[in-house]
């Protein structure tokens, strides 16, 4: 049995993949989360590319966002390895769900590089007497990699499988991944 | 079929690849208006600090704006590429009623709420259900792939 198989054979989560409820309430929450705490995110980025909220200093903006961007992420972690999991098959062989992780290991070295520098040195942003360059790359970064995020999470559900009608063949049709949001196609 | 139109001459049903990438649009754009807005009912909840929410709203609103004006360009195209499925759809009939409630209940009572000084209780029940009415929609939306 191969680790995919394994891990989306535990209980629950083969109980999760079964259910023609649970699947969809999950993915629901995982996208409700991107609506809600997704906007902190690109509102956070606009402030720091200077676009939106400059009434206000970066410091402000970054201060009130942080903690529920916090909270967002980690439900929304937890839902996507909910449905990684449970479908661990499919989602171990769809090259766009290994782009959005590498979308977001690149996330984590943004935050590796510009935590230091902007997000917990917003002083320095509001005293100097235009928004440094560095906050702008950390802003435009954030909201290239955000996107990108976004996009390829959006396309792991488009992937069909190998071009190989025997290997696809072989798979169990549990919940349709391919085709989401688009019924009658 | 009330469509005197044939959905296979869309061309987002003859190309691989607008179809994705318009619900990705599509998704970016509610991400920038309910963002926007629920910045706001968290802190009519009183969950956030930052600006007073007559200010918070004057700050996000073009944002919102923008995103909504993406939103509903992208959503009737979406619907475009298959009105007939779209339309029995219940969970499609749900989100656009939703929907619907939604932006008035937004530019109505949402916007006089937050602009005025409302006694904390009442900032509770209005960020609430704005935060509901929204989250509905997306639920809404997600679930026309799967009823």
């Amino acid at each position: 049995m191969s680790i995919a198989e394994s891990i989306q054979s535990i209980g629950f989560l083969t109980e999760i993949r079964e259910s023609s409820l649970v699947y969809p309430v999950i993915m629901t929450t995982h996208l409700a989360c991107i609506a809600v705490f997704g906007g902190m995110i690109l509102m956070t980025d606009l402030r720091l590319l200077g676009l939106a909220m400059t009434d206000r200093t970066v410091t402000s903006v970054v201060d009130q966002f942080r903690p529920w961007k916090r909270v967002g992420f980690v439900i929304m972690v937890t839902m996507g390895l909910l449905l990684a999991t449970s479908e661990a098959e499919k989602y171990s062989g769809n090259p766009y769900f290994w782009a959005k992780m590498v979308c977001l290991a690149l996330v984590g070295v943004h935050a590796l590089i510009f935590r230091p520098r902007v997000y917990n040195n917003t002083a320095t942003m509001d005293k100097a007497p235009s928004l440094p360059g560095v906050a702008k790359t950390a802003g435009a970064l954030s909201l290239i990699l955000w996107l990108s995020v976004l996009t390829m999470g959006r396309l792991i559900g488009y992937y069909e499988g190998p071009r190989n009608p025997q290997a696809y063949q072989t798979r169990q049709p549990a919940v349709q991944l391919t085709g989401l949001g688009r019924v009658s196609r | 079929m009330i469509f005197a139109y044939d959905p296979s001459t869309n061309p987002l049903n003859n190309n691989e690849w607008s179809f994705p990438l318009l619900e990705c649009i599509h998704i970016a754009g509610f991400t920038l208006s309910i963002g926007t807005i629920a910045i706001v009912d968290f802190r009519l909840l009183g969950l956030s600090g930052g600006s007073k929410p007559a200010q918070l709203l004057k700050e996000t609103a073009p944002w919102t704006l923008f995103g909504l004006i993406v939103m509903l360009l992208s959503g009737p195209l979406i619907f475009s590429s298959d009105p007939a499925m779209y339309l029995a759809n219940q969970s499609f009939r749900f989100k656009i009623g939703a929907m619907v409630i939604a932006i008035l209940y937004n530019y109505t009572i949402h916007r006089k709420i937050a602009l005025a000084n409302a006694s904390p209780g009442v900032n509770k029940l209005v960020g609430l259900v704005s935060l509901a009415l929204w989250v509905s929609v997306v639920a809404g939306g997600l679930f026309i792939a799967f009823v």
